[in-house]
């Protein structure tokens, strides 16, 4: 778990990938944060440096972006989580942009998705077309690229119900062979039940019990 | 300058000689009514805050009472209604960031926000600027720190067009081994954290403490609006949570009202202790700044350490990893003097304890004019019959303050600390887990205040706001522990304003003893008032209360759950449509008897609420409060998207003759209940123990709403009509 000035998601992520995932886990401060031990990693969510300039544009640009990319040119399974993904992009290490929500407004609500072309140390546990429930809580979560070639192949969330304007309804992305992922939507949120409201299912589960396995066993 | 004649001849008694520029300036803030309390101190005295699990009451920043094995809670609100006021967008901002820090000196890791709104007419357009930017201050300011705002509540009225009321309060725990709480002594040095001195919030806490008079004012005052930094008060959280497992701190102050001058007078003076500053030493934005400027800057996100000599590395190689400046701007002795040196100079040499505890003021307090006006009997007989219920109902649940507000809780990470178990919406009080407690374990937040009621009759609104508090707490099955308080009133020089603090102090204490609820802590907010408005800012006081939860998957929210169930009324109904939104809605009206506070209702009904969700009978409760049993049922219909059969009829009441009362009436102690019908007989056994009044009222069935009184039917409206109104009337209004 790679903690920037401003990060807020990380202890919650390690819960439940200790929990949940059955994983050792740590929130590693940014500046200390060596490629070398670790088997996967999490950019969490929050505000890293505030959301000054862009959502993530500073962090992107830290050293700790090149420890990251070399480890995933070595196959290290990287995740973004909301704050995360929109630092994957800034870093140009996943396609597309985050902009602000088309209204305007901050949104946290929870929210419908299906995934498309699961692969992938996140996503080996998830049947093509899940439709499941995630919560959103995000300002700038709109996701652009210029065309959907871009994207099509890779494997999708999509919103089942658009809550930001998003193209192509995506939610998250992760490169061809599912190695890095980044995603709006916050499956740590989504991973116990008993935060889970009535009437809405475990949507993070998945990808939970996906890197679990995927760690132990391989992908 | 709000200094009176009378302190600035105290204060030359007090140093013997004529003060200094920066004296003055200290001097001015700490006594301040904002941080000295002088007007407010001898009724607050008043207030119960003794209790078995109390660990720390009212005088340090926060407060601090037993939770479960070896923890505490630590939870305090304030106001920010002067800045929000002048400045929205920084002044609720930066409430929030104040309260937060309260909530950090006792170590405590900040876990959940409330914000209680008091806001205007949305049509307004002054109002809706105001309305937009502080919540999106507050939305801000919460979401970058990570803190999410979990509860609170909202009320529209246009006599807060100009002038909002903005309270603010935040929880957090803490193992009680680890609670920051060492007695400060001499040689110890003063270290200040976090963000840079400059000019803004200069003197905040003394224009807090005087009337906004006229537009010019608003405009003039926007320099003593201090500006938030959340990123520095992110990292100063992450810090202290840190520095708090290594045990080296020893106390810990924010910087809030009155900044420098007044952390540093209520440390010394608290200990019987003496301090020499260095003003030269602390990190400053603007080099110009001037030392009686410096002392009370309330630039924001600064707290003060008392760290001990040898410790002190410790603490700089923490504050160096998170990157946050820090200066030791000096050190404490026994002499019991203050004394502040800048460019060599001595620039203020003050005795601690004369500074930091001005005589207390007694003020006078007399009955409004227009208390009698207001407090009518509302005959039943005068009330015109309501001719189509179907859209008094609809009117209803669109007005603002019955209507849903998901409009402001979407814009706030209710969920970041994965803790929320009951989110805004679905009950009648948010619950959070507590992981590092223990599995299950949990607590439940809530705030309440209702300005018609203290408006018209602030005794008993404060009492009702206590009560309201407190079932609010019991319907989601948790055991209410504590409260603190936020009393909202006028300029306290002024007798008709001062009699609502004063009843309002009363009203709560009153209802807290009753209750055995410890008022742990709280503030007091006077000179809320505009005279650039024609109508007044209505006085109110605002409870958070806590209650702890042994068991979080049994925990009940408002929503209907299954078919065939039935739906008691748990509770007494009176004829009491005074002060009602019924009246309000109806026929416009805001006057009236304000209903009757019932503590010994409260707590045995309670008591009965508590054992049915205990026994698990309890699938959905949802206290009966603004807008009587019409809204509390229809609300639990929109939220479990399923309809009701009720039959009013089966409402056990005393001295009701037409059915507005039983459907309308604001009577307290009440509650709606989901039951099995495979249990009515246990439970109605089990209220006949307690000695508590239920009727079986209705059966959840099919898709509409269905209020008949014995067989008659009154009106039909179709649950998915109600969700739409109720869900996007806010929604509608503010877009």
């Amino acid at each position: 778990m790679i903690k920037f000035p401003g990060t807020n998601c990380d202890l919650d992520v390690v819960w439940v990938l200790r929990r949940v995932s059955k994983l050792e886990a740590s929130s590693v401060w940014f500046t200390d944060f060596r490629v070398g031990p670790w088997d996967a990693v999490v950019i969490p969510g929050g505000f890293s440096y505030g959301d000054w300039l862009r959502a993530g544009a500073i962090a992107a640009r830290s050293k700790v972006l090149d420890e990251i990319r070399e480890g995933i040119r070595n196959g290290l399974p990287v995740l973004g989580i909301c704050n995360g993904f929109q630092i994957l992009t800034e870093a140009e290490v996943l396609p597309g942009t985050l902009l602000q929500n088309n209204s305007c407004r901050f949104i946290c609500r929870w929210v419908k998705v299906r995934f498309y072309n699961p692969r992938g140390p996140w996503l080996k546990l998830v049947p093509e077309g899940l439709t499941t429930d995630m919560p959103i809580a995000h300002g700038e979560g709109r996701y652009y690229i210029e065309s959907e070639d871009v994207v099509s192949g890779k494997p999708l969330i999509k919103y089942v119900g658009n809550p930001n304007g998003s193209a192509y309804d995506i939610a998250g992305i992760a490169s061809d062979d599912g190695i890095v992922l980044g995603l709006m939507p916050h499956p740590e949120r989504a991973a116990e039940s008993e935060l889970v409201p009535r009437g809405r299912s475990c949507g993070g589960l998945h990808i939970w019990l996906s890197i679990g396995e995927s760690l132990r066993v391989g992908w | 300058m709000p200094l009176s004649n009378d302190e600035l001849v105290e204060i030359r008694g007090i140093l013997g000689r004529e003060p200094t520029k920066a004296e003055l300036n200290m001097f001015e803030a700490q006594w301040s009514e904002h941080c000295s309390y002088k007007s407010s101190r001898y009724y607050l005295k008043l207030l119960p805050s003794d209790g078995e699990d109390v660990i720390i009451g009212p005088g340090r920043d926060a407060p601090a009472v037993k939770i479960f094995n070896n923890y505490a809670v630590v939870f305090k609100m304030e106001s920010h209604n002067h800045p929000s006021a002048v400045d929205p967008y920084n002044g609720a901002a930066t409430g929030v960031g104040g309260i937060v820090r309260d909530i950090l000196t006792l170590g405590a890791r900040p876990i959940a926000l409330l914000d209680m709104l008091f806001l205007g007419d949305p049509t307004d357009q002054h109002a809706d600027w105001l309305i937009k930017n502080v919540v999106k201050g507050i939305s801000d300011y919460g979401n970058r720190i990570g803190v999410p705002v979990v509860s609170g509540m909202t009320w529209f009225d246009k006599a807060y067009n100009r002038y909002p009321l903005v309270n603010v309060a935040c929880v957090g725990v803490v193992e009680i081994s680890k609670l920051v709480n060492k007695v400060p002594e001499a040689n110890d040095l003063i270290v200040i954290i976090g963000n840079t001195t400059g000019r803004d919030g200069l003197l905040g806490s003394s224009f807090a403490s005087k009337p906004l008079d006229s537009s010019e004012d608003y405009l003039n005052n926007i320099s003593a609006v201090q500006v938030g930094n959340p990123l520095i008060e992110k990292l100063i959280i992450d810090f202290i949570v840190d520095i708090t497992d290594l045990g080296v701190v020893k106390y810990i102050k924010d910087l809030g009202g009155g900044g420098l001058a007044t952390a540093v007078s209520e440390l010394t003076a608290d200990y019987g202790l003496g301090a020499t500053i260095v003003l030269d030493n602390l990190h400053l934005r603007e080099h110009d700044l001037r030392p009686e400027e410096i002392l009370v800057s309330e630039s924001q996100e600064r707290m003060l350490l008392v760290v001990s000599r040898d410790d002190l590395k410790v603490v700089q190689e923490l504050l160096e990893k998170y990157g946050i400046q820090y200066s030791v701007v000096g050190s404490l002795d026994r002499s019991g003097v203050i004394k502040v040196y800048y460019r060599g100079d001595l620039v203020a040499e003050v005795p601690a304890k004369a500074l930091a505890k001005p005589r207390i003021r007694l003020r006078d307090a007399v009955v409004p004019k227009h208390f009698n006006e207001l407090n009518v009997e509302v005959r039943i007989t005068d009330i015109p019959e309501v001719k189509d219920l179907r859209k008094l109902m609809l009117k209803m649940l669109r007005s603002p303050n019955i209507a849903s507000k998901e409009w402001i809780y979407s814009q706030y990470d209710y969920e970041v600390g994965i803790r929320t178990v009951v989110k805004p919406g679905y009950g009648d009080a948010a619950v959070l887990r507590l992981v590092e407690v223990g599995d299950g374990l949990g607590i439940a937040v809530k705030g309440d205040g209702n300005p018609r009621y203290t408006y018209i009759n602030p005794f008993r609104g404060a009492a009702n706001a206590v009560a309201e508090c407190y079932r609010n707490l019991v319907s989601v099955g948790s055991k209410p522990i504590a409260i603190v308080d936020e009393v909202n009133a006028g300029n306290p020089e002024k007798p008709d304003h001062y009699w609502y603090f004063t009843e309002m102090v009363k009203g709560i204490s009153w209802m807290a003893q009753e209750l055995k609820l410890p008022v742990v802590g709280g503030k007091v907010s006077f000179y809320n008032e505009d005279l650039s408005m024609n109508s007044p800012v209505k006085p109110v006081a605002t409870i958070v209360g806590v209650g702890t939860i042994a068991n979080i998957r049994n925990v009940v929210t408002l929503d209907l759950k299954e078919d065939d169930d039935l739906i008691l009324i748990v509770g007494t109904t009176y004829p009491e449509l005074g002060a009602t939104e019924f009246l309000q809605v109806h026929l416009g009206l805001e006057l009236g008897e304000v209903p009757l506070p019932r503590p010994s209702s409260e707590l045995r009904n309670a008591g009965f609420i508590s054992e049915l969700v205990g026994l698990g009978y309890a699938k959905a409760v949802h206290d009966v409060d603004v807008g009587g049993v019409a809204v509390a049922i229809a609300e639990m219909c929109i939220k479990g998207l399923k309809g009701v059969v009720v039959d009013l009829s089966k409402v056990p009441n005393r001295g009701c003759s037409r059915y507005e009362e039983l459907l309308f009436s604001e009577t307290q102690a009440r509650y709606l209940v989901e039951v099995g019908s495979e249990v009515l007989d246990v439970v109605v056994d089990l209220a006949r123990k307690y000695g508590v009044d239920v009727g079986v009222i209705g059966r959840v069935v099919g898709d509409e709403l269905v209020i008949s009184y014995d067989g008659h039917v009154l009106t039909k409206l179709k649950v998915d009509e109600l969700v739409n109104v109720y869900e996007n009337s806010l929604n509608e209004l503010m877009s």
